[in-house]
């Protein structure tokens, strides 16, 4: 399996946090079945007290995350929203959906990017 | 909505029909089972031998629960009903009608008893704007079922129909052959499940169970005056039913208690409703604090208006947000509800001595504070201001008084964006004072609180400088682009006393105004005072009185020791419930009240609304004069004469439980409808 993917570069940019503070509050395990053609990757995200983990080893988790490879690509680069798909039924979400809230919170944003590149206060950002 | 309409609701979930439980419902009007936003049944009607049946009268036996005694016939005479029928609804993920006819004569007859259904799964954005649909349509008859489905892409929503005896189902409706012997009784249930993903299920047990124990758990009021002890139990009873759990706030995250949504989460109102019902059910604010932690802003979306550190505003769960016709999964185009996070952490604290949850929710907190000076302050002159990023489906007013024509010079032009409204100064203000609080007390960093400390100082000196109407002695309603006041006189002016940004000197002025015969009614603050150009004794936000409005400048005067004038607004607001047999209306018209002698109920205003019907929670707390200090809660009551006693007791709070009584001192009968 090619390992250079966007998702596999997503989830592993994820576990090389280590330790994110937007998660402090949960320990929970996120199990994403990624779908593509015929085949379904799994893979593992640990929480513990906000220390994260990623594996592709198989766990009891408390949320199933499923959806389209393309459909992941885009939510891990802030091209598409989480929660919508869910409305849409295009991401299904078994167990805890709240877990899938507390998760988007560290994907990206379309605007982050711009916002970024840019010092000063988002006032002049605006002007 | 329709007249005579009946309602029952248990979080989002309401079903709107006639008096006679028929819905027959067109895409333009609110009528229906709704769930999650989405119209599940539009067509729901009961015939018996064909004919449609006459409603004798309606029993709203709970909130949720509501029975219909009807009898067939289509004239207006029906004395000699030799049939009755009885329709007994519940709201249960969707809902269940119990359907039971009697037979009074002393010979058998038969009946053909049907049910006509239909579903147009309209979004409730398409109801308010009658949009067309884009998916596609089915109905089937599987195994005496019902299902009629509405299927776009991967996006479905089905409405599943049966009944618990046999019946002949076609893809219109129900058909039952009924026999019933002499003086006989023939029953059925029907029930009808609205069918959407990775939602939280309820059972009735459970809801009757629920509501019994919040009852039991809000304080006890004794008084001498029957109309407010009906006033409390119908808030009490209506925020039971307003709690919701989002499928996305999981079991686990919430207590039993849920959160009072405006059927769906709104960041505002819950924040409101919760300071409102904090001395009450404090397990409301926790909740709402901790659901709208996890939904906090976290990146740059300019559809959805999000910042990092932003509170949201409002969540849909419709066909429009799931396809991003609408912004609202969620929405975060709100500029108060961020500080306001803030001012309830802390009050919260203050109440019930939780310093775990302050402590849980430390980084939320600053990304709240933060957002206020890094993403709201829009010109770069100190103050928070606010303007849409998505021009297309996104708000244009962002505070409360949220519609398009409610922020105006006197004159009654509309400023450009960004807008500074005053109350967000306010709340700016109060968010940094009371973050240095939780600073010093729970996250231990002294420097941090300094610094919030300094900054509010200097908002204040700035805010009382440049927002202050020389000439009549109020606070501007907004600064424009240009930094000039947007001079209306408002009842924002309360607002700002309740958050404490004015200063000692110009506050008698600022409760003259709000007591002035421009603002105050005789039933309460007018929301835009009478000669300002847009002023409409009937305009949404530019001449009604809102009580949940009134019952925080009513909070503002007794902080700046206008106790007199907190329980005139209270009286006046109380008395207005009492024409709504204690169900306050979202709003209801500014007219003189000695000119209507009846509070004017606005066209169409929610009801029940979650922060309305915590408004009387507030004004009693106010009129109580209830303020926890330390360990301990201070009763200073100042309550109008014509309430007479007043007993609250069992007060939740970091002091175990304790009782506040009162007795009425404060005249204001001499005081009402004065004019100029």
């Amino acid at each position: 399996m090619a390992t250079t993917d966007a998702v596999t570069e997503h989830f592993e940019l994820i576990g090389a946090r280590g330790h994110e503070p937007l998660l402090e509050k949960i320990t929970a395990t996120l199990r994403f079945d990624v779908l593509n053609g015929k085949r379904t990757e799994h893979w593992f995200l640990s929480i513990k007290k906000g220390d994260i983990a990623v594996s592709r080893r198989n766990v009891r988790a408390d949320v199933v995350i499923r959806g389209q490879r393309p459909l992941l690509e885009q939510m891990f680069s802030g091209h598409a929203n989480a929660v919508a798909a869910m409305l849409r039924g295009e991401l299904s979400v078994e167990g805890r959906p709240e877990l899938l809230v507390q998760f988007q919170r560290l994907l990206p944003r379309p605007g982050d990017a711009r916002s970024r590149g840019v010092s000063a206060g988002y006032a002049k950002r605006l002007r | 909505m329709s007249d005579g309409a009946v309602k029952i609701l248990d979080g989002n979930t309401f079903v709107v029909s006639d008096s006679r439980g028929d819905i027959e419902a067109s895409l333009t009007d609110p009528t229906g089972l709704f769930s999650y936003d989405t119209r599940f049944l539009s067509k729901w009607v009961l015939t018996v031998n064909g004919d449609r049946l006459n409603a004798l009268s309606v029993d709203d036996l709970q909130y949720f629960e509501t029975r219909f005694f009807l009898v067939p016939g289509t004239g207006t005479v029906y004395v000699d009903a030799k049939l009755s029928v009885i329709r007994r609804r519940a709201v249960i993920n969707g809902f269940e009608e119990e359907l039971t006819i009697l037979n009074h004569e002393d010979k058998p007859v038969s009946l053909t008893v049907r049910v006509e259904a239909a579903s147009d799964f309209a979004d409730l954005f398409e109801v308010k704007d009658a949009l067309k649909k884009k998916g596609t349509y089915s109905a089937r008859a599987i195994k005496g079922r019902l299902e009629l489905a509405y299927t776009r892409d991967t996006y479905r929503r089905a409405t599943a129909i049966s009944a618990t005896t046999t019946a002949k189902v076609d893809k219109d409706g129900l058909t039952f052959k009924v026999r019933i012997g002499p003086h006989g009784t023939w029953s059925t249930t029907l029930n009808v499940e609205a069918v959407l993903p990775a939602v939280a299920r309820r059972s009735r047990p459970i809801m009757q169970r629920e509501l019994e124990k919040w009852l039991a758990g809000a304080p006890q009021l004794e008084c001498d005056s029957d109309e407010l002890k009906t006033t409390y139990r119908r808030s009490l009873v209506d925020l039971a039913a307003l709690r919701f759990s989002p499928p996305v706030a999981g079991g686990k995250s919430l207590p039993a208690a849920g959160l009072p949504w405006f059927m769906t989460m709104f960041g505002r109102d819950s924040i409101f409703t919760s300071l409102q019902a904090l001395p009450f059910t404090p397990e409301l604010a926790e909740t709402t604090l901790r659901v709208l932690g996890d939904w906090q802003g976290s990146g740059v979306d300019d559809f959805r208006d999000e910042d990092p550190g932003r509170i949201s505003h409002e969540m849909r769960y419709g066909e429009m947000t799931a396809f991003e016709e609408r912004p609202h999964s969620p929405y975060y185009g709100c500029a108060d509800a961020t500080p306001l996070y803030v001012v309830l952490l802390d009050e919260y604290e203050r109440w019930t001595g939780d310093r775990k949850l302050v402590r849980e929710l430390e980084y939320e907190a600053r990304a709240a504070l933060n957002w206020i000076d890094e993403y709201a302050d829009l010109l770069g002159n100190g103050y928070v201001s606010y303007q849409r990023r998505n021009e297309k489906t996104g708000l244009e007013n962002q505070c409360w008084k949220d519609s398009w024509d409610s922020i105006s010079y006197r004159d009654g032009r509309l400023p450009g964006f960004p807008r500074a409204t005053c109350e967000l100064q306010g709340y700016a203000y109060d968010a940094k004072m009371r973050g240095a609080r939780l600073a010093r007390l729970a996250w231990k960093d002294a420097s941090y609180a300094e610094r919030l400390e300094k900054e509010a100082a200097d908002l204040k000196r700035r805010f009382n400088r440049d927002f202050w109407v020389e000439k009549d002695e109020y606070f501007a309603l907004a600064l424009d682009t240009e930094g000039k006041q947007v001079d209306s006189l408002t009842s924002n002016n309360g607002h700002l006393l309740w958050s404490g940004i004015v200063d000692k000197s110009k506050a008698k002025a600022v409760a003259g105004h709000l007591l002035g015969p421009r603002l105050f009614s005789g039933w309460g603050v007018r929301t835009l005072a009478e000669g300002e150009g847009r002023y409409n004794p009937i305009g949404y936000h530019v001449g009604t009185v809102w009580p949940f409005d009134n019952s925080f400048i009513a909070w503002g005067l007794r902080r700046y020791g206008f106790k007199d004038e907190a329980a005139e607004i209270a009286s006046g607001i109380l008395a207005a419930a009492e024409f709504f047999d204690g169900r306050l209306p979202e709003a209801f018209g500014g007219y003189d009240r000695p000119v209507t002698k009846y509070p004017v109920q606005y066209p169409t205003a929610c009801s029940p609304q979650a922060w309305s019907t915590g408004a009387p929670l507030l004004l009693l707390r106010t009129m109580l004069g209830l303020e926890p200090h330390g360990e301990h809660l201070v009763v200073d009551p100042a309550l109008p004469r014509d309430i007479g006693r007043l007993e609250l007791l069992d007060i939740p709070g970091r002091w175990g439980r304790v009782d506040a009584f009162g007795r009425g001192r404060v005249e204001v009968e001499m005081k009402r409808g004065r004019k100029r």
